[in-house]
Formats: structure tokens, sequence, C-alpha cells
């Protein structure tokens, strides 16, 4: 017979099912998610302001993007978040600013604000992979610098911009754990609150990565239909999502005749 | 914009145009009619391609003056003096300077149809309807109206260079500039883009075209120039400029192309 003792591991799955959709998790998975986009779009739009900003010839324009990104992706994010969750009360003294700085907001503009530093340099890359010959054809045509911009270059710098931009959001929904330290009871915090009272440290964090891991999966598919999509007009045109499923679909079905 | 009938279409008057040290022209002067058809050869760096990107102020010249239908290009002229005009009307001006680029520059995310329509719409604020109706017809006059709905990459080069020739036409220019249309194509694809422009000229538009094509020259142009270290070396009718040719620079460089 044998007997290998096997070692006597203390892990519940009993108690990850029960938690996996409990209330607090679900609300701090709901605010991880709603801050992470709302982070994330800010972020892009200022990494795409500053971008422009950064490619001008203007030093009044390309001085402060440069700074911007620089400060930003030179010092922490938790410092960051600190700054402007404990900072700026102390800085203004002030109990209605104080009041207006919750941690949710502080959470969208500090998690936005950092992650526009990235997109700077993402949103460049992506600009300047767009052939010269581009602007000219669009300024020909009678386009000005931003209208070329929108019609012309930005839709092309997409292609190049998206997957990159896919990789900072997923960073993105996992970086919003440092909000608890502003108080944010998102995903991570709320499974702390829960293993703080009962002690199952194992099965609540196993509760919240189920969660994180089931968040990025999801959005990788949604990425991989968006790239399909924006490779309109190329040569090798990925299959859309719908397309892949009428595909699985019709094998299938010949595999079962 | 008023019209000057008697004026050229184009006049470039002594059109100076440096990159840092380098003058790639240096003192540029000649007109172009209404209608007329200028061929401009000439060896690679000799500022042919810089002299039409001038022409519609894709390049700030340095010195000298360019206008386009009686218009200084790029710059207005208040009390004699010249003052460099704003981004929206030098947009203006270029809707109605059309241009055909070496590499197409078609823009790829859009369909061939988008291509001609986007500028009309966008710029022109011509209805969408109305612009599609157009651009199907200019598709279908440059020999692709079975192509709207393609993608450039889904083209030849040959059918890619006809649609930009189509988009530039799309904004109803008043002058149209080739910049080597044919020197990226295949061999086989140059007659079907040059069959274009020669219908194009047989209308009436004003032309000036980059190329090494003699054949097109001889055929279709009113003019042929030589340029060559950013000055005009010779002008003159095609039958003349090819087969008597005054400078021995000129010769030289026909004699390596023809």
């Amino acid at each position: 017979m044998l007997s290998i003792a096997l070692p006597s591991l203390d892990f519940d799955p009993h108690v990850v099912w029960r938690f996996l959709f409990n209330a607090v998790i679900l609300e701090g998975a709901q605010r991880t998610i709603v801050v992470a986009v709302l982070a994330q779009a800010l972020g892009v739009g200022m990494g795409i302001a500053s971008a422009l900003m950064r490619m001008s010839k203007n030093p009044l324009l390309n001085i402060p993007a440069n700074f911007y990104v620089w400060f930003f992706r030179g010092t922490p994010l938790l410092i960051q978040l600190l700054f402007w969750y404990n900072g700026l009360p102390q800085l203004f003294d002030n109990p209605d600013i104080t009041r207006e700085l919750t941690s949710f907001r502080v959470a969208v503009f500090g998690l936005g604000v950092n992650e526009g530093a990235y997109m700077t340099e993402i949103v460049r890359a992506g600009i300047e992979s767009v052939e010269a010959g581009q602007m000219d054809a669009a300024k020909s045509l009678g386009m000005t610098y931003a209208k070329a911009m929108r019609r012309v270059i930005l839709p092309q710098a997409l292609r190049v911009i998206v997957p990159p931009t896919g990789n900072e959001f997923i960073a993105m929904l996992k970086n919003s754990s440092l909000c608890f330290a502003i108080g944010l009871v998102e995903l991570t915090n709320a499974s702390r609150s829960i293993y703080s009272v009962n002690f199952k440290f194992m099965e609540l964090l196993a509760v919240a990565s189920i969660w994180y891991l089931g968040m990025t999966t999801v959005f990788s598919v949604f990425q991989a239909e968006v790239e399909a999509r924006l490779a309109v007009g190329m040569r090798e045109r990925p299959p859309t999502l719908f397309g892949r499923m009428t595909e699985a679909f019709g094998a299938a079905r010949t595999r079962l005749r | 914009m008023e019209t000057y009938g008697i004026l050229p279409m184009i006049r470039c008057e002594n059109v100076h145009k440096r990159f840092g040290r380098l003058e790639v022209l240096r003192g540029v002067t000649f007109d172009v009619a209404r209608g007329e058809v200028v061929v401009v050869a000439g060896p690679s760096g000799s500022g042919k391609s810089t002299l039409l990107r001038c022409i519609n102020h894709l390049e700030k010249v340095n010195q000298g003056r360019i206008y386009v239908d009686g218009h200084p290009v790029g710059y207005r002229e208040v009390k004699g003096k010249f003052v460099e005009r704003g981004e929206r009307e030098v947009a203006r001006m270029r809707a109605s300077i059309g241009m055909v680029f070496q590499r197409f520059n078609l823009f790829p995310h859009l369909t061939a149809l988008g291509n001609v329509v986007d500028a009309p719409i966008h710029v022109r604020k011509m209805g969408r309807r109305e612009a599609q109706e157009a651009g199907r017809a200019m598709l279908a006059k440059v020999g692709l109206g079975d192509k709207v709905d393609a993608y450039p990459a889904q083209l030849s080069g040959g059918q890619q260079q006809r649609v930009a020739i189509a988009r530039a036409l799309a904004m109803e220019p008043k002058v149209m500039l080739f910049d080597e249309p044919t020197s990226a194509l295949d061999p086989e694809l140059v007659g079907e883009v040059l069959e274009v422009m020669k219908s194009l000229a047989r209308e009436g538009m004003t032309m000036i075209v980059v190329t090494h094509e003699m054949g097109f020259a001889r055929e279709v142009a009113d003019r042929a120039m030589l340029m060559d270290e950013g000055v005009i070396i010779e002008e003159g009718p095609p039958a003349q400029f090819f087969s008597n040719p005054r400078h021995e620079r000129t010769k030289l460089f026909l004699s390596k192309i023809l």
C-alpha cells in the first residue's frame, strides 16, 4: 500500500466558493473595473494631448510635456497617490478642498495622470510610425494639421497604439490595488477587509486573484477583437471574434457529420 | 477668390529654398499659363520635387514668390509687404492645388471611395451622398469604377496611383502637380497612369509634371524644362527640347535617359 503522507494544507475551497460572490467582493471588483476604465480613459486622453505637445516644435508646448513625462514616470505611483490624497489637503488646508478629494476621485485622477505619462510615449511611437507622406497627402488636400491628425494620422497610429495600451490597461486593473493606501475599497482591499476578520488569507487572496484573472481574460478577448477590427485595409487581416465563432461553429458541424 | 484671366496660372519668381546649408532651389523663375502642361525633368537632387512642394507650400520658400491664380502662395500682400497666412488660409489654398505623389500616399485605412470622398466631405463640407456620387464618377473616370470598395493594399501600384489622381481631382483643383507619378511603378503599369494624365491634359487642366517619361512629354507637354542644381537650365517646346537641345547639360542628361 502506498502511504505517502500528504502535508495537510490549511486551505478550504469551500471558503473560496462562499466568498467568490460575496457582496463586499463584488462591490470591490466593480470598483476596480470602474476606476481602471476611467483612469485609463483619462490616461489615453492625457497621453494623446501630451504626445502632440511633445512632438511640437514650440517650446511652450514641448517643455511642459517633457516635464510631465519625466516627473510622473520617474516617481512611484504610490507616492503620487499619497501626494494627491494626503499631500494636497495639507498644502491647502482648506476643508472644502479636502472634502472634494474623495478616495474614488483621487484614485481615478492619480492613476490617470500617471498613466498619461506612459501613454505619451505609446501614442508618440504610434504617430511616428505613420509615414510622413500621409501628412503631406492630407495637407495637399486642404486639411489643417489638426484635421489631418484626426482623420488620417491617428486612425493609422491606433494600430500601433492599441496593443501596448491593452497591456497598460491590464496593468491598470492590477495597479489600482495600490489605492488601498488611500482608503479605496477596491477588489484587493475588499478581500483584505474580510481576511483581516476571518483570517482566511489564502482563500480570500485566491478569490481576488480569480476575479483579476477573469477580468484580464475577458479584456484580452475584447482587445483581440479591437485589433482585428482595426486591421481594416491590411493585407493579412486577423479574423474578428464573430468570424472566428462562425468558423469554429462550421468546423464543429462538419466534424459531427 | 477672384481670378485673373490674363495672369499665368502659376508664376514662380526667383524662388530660393534652403535646407540648412544646402540650397536646393537657387532662383527659379517661370510661368505656367492656364491649361498649359509643363514637364520638368532633371537628375535626382536637382530640386524638382522641392519646387512642386513649394508651389503648394508644403515647403516654405526662403526667398522669392510663388503665385497660383494670381494669389501669393502661403503669403498675403499687406501694403506691399508679405505676411505669412494662417494655417487655415494656407489649407484652403492647398485645397485647390492637386498633388500626386511618387509613392501614392493613399490613406490605407480607407477604401478607394473613402480616399476620394474624405476631403470633399471634411474639407469642402460637401454632403456625404453628393460626394460619394461624385467620387464614384471620378473613380469611373480613371477606370476604377469596379474598385470603389477596395482598400489600397488590395490594389496594384497603377490602380493606387489612379485612385490618388481621382482623390486630387475630387477637390476640383485649378492646378495639378505630379511628383514623379510613375517612377515607383512596375513598367507594365506605367501606361495606365499616363493615359489618365493624358486625358486630363486634353481636358485643359493646368499641370506641372515631374517625370522622366519622355514619351509622355513629347505627346502632351506644351513645354519641357530641365532642372539641374536648383536652377532651370533649359526650357522650350518638347520637339525642340528633345531633338535639338541648346545646352550641353541637357544633351548629356537626355543621352542618359533616352
